[in-house]
């Protein structure tokens, strides 16, 4: 059963530009599918649109068998969908702290105790809890834009490629993060341009090519196709 | 002490009072800038308008300073909430210069409908007249020092709203990053509700801080813009600590100027702070982070 299901999706950031020509993408429960592709294909923008921040001029988005297109981004968070940007994903001049209360900003409520967890999962973010954000590393503010995502319990996750700028240990780090909330039963959809890692810890594989879908199967078999190999992984 | 270094000494500790006071209103300017992206020149009315609500509530209905103040401070605030939903929220689509000449209108209109009401004539406070304590060969009011007091408990009661409630930490968050902000579930027009008001209520407090030295009217607001754009400018529009400092720098040096120049050249002191920040160092003293 889908969680998130997109289905003949056409979108772009003004009314005449399409940018997503023809875009389906549907992700199980529980599972991670991964989006890549070649630059300016259209994978971030895919993210922004199920998350609300462009509206589609055709095509459906259903959350849990619930239409969400055009509905705004803040309500979509509210149904448990969790968007991580590319980039400007924290507030750099508020500390730690104060960055995920503002992930948990819809439940305040529950607050302390998701802050709880998120700083057990990641101690680093305990570590520097009152600095400001915009002191951290690149893969430390990466982490913080994850766990203020983890701050709403989001059955659904969307990561626009998280590992960018990080160094191979601290990219390697991070998807074993990124595994280690997928097992808890958050579905993930992660944009990626290191494919192969990517693939590596995927269920699924879409493969976007200038707005379209180019090829979609399962994660392994993508990883092991000798003309995705050749033309997306570098050999 | 000798005359030279007592008329110094002088010169700054008015420059500090001055600044304090400024910094109330720049602490308004600065945090709507932040929130909303554009220069509110509408900032000078709501400044006279608290200033000529604190004199109602202090002289018609004989209330004392404190509770004067707040009246100022809530009257201005919710003009301010008005005022913007009504005239300037729709010019904001347009981008940040249409809507501060919007503002520039909105302006005219309440400074011309003040004077409608309340007539040209000067008006004063109706406070306790205290006596001046001479320390040293310097001259120290005991309602400046006031003013002092009351201008830092208003910076400190921002600071506090800034870092402790939940919607002064949104606030801070749709001056840091606005799209993120509407991600994580921040409502930014209830923000620009709440910035409006309190900005605008600042406003009106510095209106009436300004006139509790002299008198009020209705140009009151008008003259002091200058001086509370350069302390916003100087220290980083968007810059909370940056409006603080900046109007100590605008404060101070329009006092020291009186050293050398004539009093008709103070203002000229703005002007000189915001061109050479603006050439040396555009984004301030403190840069444009928010807080
Ligand atoms: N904010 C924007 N406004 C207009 N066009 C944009 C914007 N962001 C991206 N684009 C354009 O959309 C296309 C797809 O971009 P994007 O979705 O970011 O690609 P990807 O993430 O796959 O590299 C590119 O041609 C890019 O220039
Ligand atoms: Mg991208």
């Amino acid at each position: 059963m889908s969680v998130l299901s997109v289905s003949g999706l056409v979108a772009g950031y003004s009314a005449a530009d399409e940018i997503l020509k023809q875009v389906d993408f549907d992700l199980a429960a529980g599972e991670i599918a991964c989006i890549i592709g070649p630059n300016g294909a259209g994978k971030s923008t895919l993210l922004k649109a199920i998350a609300g921040l462009i509206r589609s001029s055709k095509g459906s988005i259903t959350l849990n068998g619930e239409p969400i297109g055009g509905r705004a981004p803040r309500e979509i968070t509210r149904l448990g969908l969790a968007y991580v940007p590319q980039e400007h994903n924290v507030f750099p001049s508020m500390s730690i702290v104060e960055n995920l209360e503002m992930g948990g900003y819809v439940e305040p409520g529950r607050v302390a105790s998701r802050m709880d967890n998120v700083m057990q999962r990641f101690p680093v973010l305990q570590r520097k809890r009152r600095q400001a954000a915009r002191t951290l590393s690149g893969g430390e503010r990466q982490i913080l834009a994850m766990g203020m995502a983890l701050m709403v319990e989001p059955k659904v996750l969307l990561l626009d490629e998280p590992s960018a700028g990080l160094s191979p240990v601290a990219a390697h780090r991070l998807f074993e993060d990124i595994r280690a909330i997928n097992r808890e039963g958050v579905a993930i959809a992660l944009v990626e341009q290191n494919a192969s890692d990517a693939l590596d810890i995927s269920d699924r594989a879409y493969i976007l090519v200038d707005g379209r879908n180019h090829r979609t199967g399962v994660a392994s078999q993508i990883a092991n196709d000798a003309e995705i190999r050749r033309v997306f992984l570098g050999g | 002490m000798s005359p030279f270094l007592a008329e110094f000494v002088q010169l700054l500790l008015n420059g500090v009072m001055a600044g304090a006071i400024l910094a109330v209103p720049a602490l308004g300017l600065t945090a709507m800038f932040a929130v909303l992206r554009f220069p509110n020149f509408a900032l000078a009315s709501h400044a006279t308008a608290g200033a000529f609500a604190g004199y109602v509530a202090n002289v018609s209905f004989g209330l004392p300073l404190i509770p004067s103040l707040v009246f100022a401070f809530f009257f201005a605030g919710l003009l301010g909430l008005v005022s913007d939903e009504v005239v300037l929220k729709p010019f904001r689509a347009m981008g940040a210069i249409t809507t501060a000449i919007g503002s520039i209108a909105l302006t005219i209109a309440i400074e011309n409908l003040i004077r409608f009401v309340f007539a040209n004539e000067l008006r004063g406070y109706d406070l306790p007249i205290a006596r001046d304590m001479i320390v040293g060969g310097v001259r120290i009011g005991p309602q400046q020092m006031q003013n002092l007091a009351i201008s830092v408990v208003i910076m400190g009661l921002v600071f506090a709203f800034l870092t402790f409630t939940r919607m002064g930490k949104a606030m801070r968050a749709v001056a840091d990053n606005p799209m993120l902000a509407d991600i994580k579930g921040i409502n930014a027009d209830t923000v620009a509700r709440i910035v409006s008001f309190g900005g605008m209520g600042l406003a009106g407090l510095g209106g009436m801080l300004i006139g509790l030295d002299t008198s009020i009217d209705p140009l009151t607001g008008f003259r002091a813009m200058l001086s509370v754009f350069a302390a916003a400018v100087v220290g980083g529009l968007g810059s909370l600590p940056g409006a603080i400092v900046g109007a100590l720098v605008v404060g101070i040096g329009e006092e020291l100027c009186l050293l050398v120049l004539s009093p008709s050249y103070r203002s000229a002191v703005g002007f000189l702070a915001i061109l050479l920040v603006l050439v040396l160092r555009p984004r301030g003293i403190l840069g444009q982070r928010a807080y």
